[in-house]
C-alpha cells in the first residue's frame, strides 16, 4: 500500500503556508493521486506503472507548488488587508463620526476662532477623545498583525478619509462652478481649503496619531522586553 | 490537441459545467471533464487545484471535507449560487467567441 500522503508531503515540502492549510492541501492532492492509482490498478495496469502514471498527472511539482502559493498568498493578503486595515479603519471612522454627531446634537458648542469667512470651528470635546480613538484603532490593527504603516494609517483613518473626500470634492466643486459660470478667486478657494483642512483634517489627524504612536511605541517596548527575556 | 493556453481559459467553464450536474471531488472533476470532452480537455493537478482554490476564493464553488462509504476523506466541491450565476454569462462569452472565430476563420463544430 503506497503512502501517498508521505509522497506528496515530501514533494510539497517548500509549500510555505500555515501548517493546517498545508496539511489540507497535501491530503487533497494525495487523495487525488490515490484515486487515480486505484482506478488504474482496477484496469489491470501493473503497480509500478500505475504509480508512475498517477504521478505524471501532477504536471510538475514545482509548478503545482508555486501556483498554489500564488493563489493562497493572494487570499492571505486580502484577508489581512481587511483584518489589519479596513475593519479597524472603518470602525474608527464610524466611532469618530458618531461621536461628533452626538456632540453636535447634544448641544455642545464648538470653540470659534477667527471671524467671518475665516472662522475655524473646534469641537474640543471631540478632539480630546481622538487620541483615545486613534489608540483603539491602532490596537485592533496591531492585534491582527498589522505593520507599522497599517497601524498608523488605521489610527489616522478618520482624518485620512476626510482628506480624501476633500480632494475629491475640490475638482468637482470647481467644475460645477465653471458649469454654472460662477467665478471663484483662487485665493478664496485656497484660504477655504486651508481653514477647513486645519480644523477638520490636520489637527484631528495629529490627535489621532498621538494615540496611534503611543500604542505603537508601547508595543515596540513590549516586544523588545520579551526579546530580552527570551 | 488543444494548446495549454486555450485550455487554461476554458477551465473555469469546464469546472462550473461539471459541478452544475452535481458535486464532486478533485479526481472526479478531472475524470468527468476528460470523459465529457472525449479526452480533449485534460488538466494536470498543477492546473486544476490552484484553479479550484481561486474559484473558491471568488465564491463560485465551495469545498467541504466528506467521508465516503469506504472511509476515505475527500474534499467535495459544490457549485454556489454565485457560481450558478457566473455560469450563464461565461457560456455566452465562449459562444460569442466561437461564433466570431467561425465567421473569421471558418472554424466549424465549435
Amino acid at each position: 500500500m503506497r503512502d501517498w500522503q508521505a509522497i506528496v508531503e515530501e514533494r510539497l515540502s517548500n509549500l510555505e503556508l500555515e501548517p493546517e492549510e498545508k496539511a489540507e492541501i497535501v491530503a487533497e492532492i494525495a487523495a487525488h493521486l490515490e484515486d487515480a492509482y486505484d482506478a488504474m490498478c482496477r484496469q489491470g495496469v501493473p503497480e509500478n506503472e500505475a504509480v508512475e502514471r498517477a504521478l505524471s498527472q501532477v504536471g510538475t511539482w514545482r509548478e503545482l507548488q508555486s501556483r498554489i502559493l500564488a493563489t493562497k498568498r493572494r487570499e492571505c493578503f486580502m484577508r489581512n488587508r481587511i483584518r489589519q486595515l479596513w475593519f479597524p479603519g472603518l470602525l474608527t471612522l464610524f466611532i469618530s463620526t458618531a461621536l461628533l454627531i452626538v456632540l453636535q446634537r447634544g448641544g455642545f458648542r464648538p470653540v470659534v476662532i477667527g471671524g467671518g469667512a475665516d472662522t475655524v470651528l473646534f469641537y474640543w470635546q471631540w478632539l480630546l477623545f481622538l487620541p483615545l480613538l486613534g489608540a483603539f484603532g491602532a490596537y485592533i490593527s496591531l492585534r491582527a498583525g498589522g505593520s507599522k504603516a497599517s497601524v498608523l494609517l488605521v489610527s489616522a483613518f478618520p482624518a485620512a478619509a476626510l482628506a480624501t473626500a476633500f480632494l475629491l470634492m475640490l475638482p468637482i466643486g470647481l467644475a460645477a462652478e465653471l458649469v454654472m459660470h460662477r467665478h471663484s478667486e483662487f485665493g478664496d478657494v485656497g484660504a477655504g481649503l486651508l481653514r477647513d483642512g486645519l480644523g477638520w483634517i490636520v489637527i484631528p489627524a495629529m490627535a489621532l496619531l498621538a494615540g496611534g504612536l503611543l500604542v505603537q511605541s508601547m508595543a515596540g517596548r513590549e516586544a523588545s522586553r520579551q526579546e530580552v527575556e527570551g | 490537441m488543444i494548446a495549454p493556453g486555450i485550455k487554461r481559459g476554458t477551465a473555469e467553464l469546464a469546472i462550473l459545467s461539471v459541478l452544475e450536474s452535481g458535486p464532486g471531488h478533485g479526481y472526479e472533476l478531472a475524470r468527468s471533464i476528460e470523459k465529457r470532452t472525449e479526452g480533449s480537455l485534460r488538466f494536470t493537478l498543477a492546473a486544476l487545484y490552484p484553479l479550484l482554490y481561486r474559484m473558491e476564493q471568488r465564491g463560485w464553488i465551495r469545498g467541504n471535507w466528506e467521508t465516503s462509504r469506504n472511509g476515505r476523506r475527500r474534499r467535495c466541491y459544490r457549485l454556489t449560487p454565485g457560481g450558478k450565476k457566473k455560469l450563464q454569462p461565461l457560456r455566452e462569452e465562449w459562444n460569442e467567441l466561437f461564433a466570431a472565430l467561425r465567421r473569421l476563420g471558418k472554424v466549424t463544430h465549435a
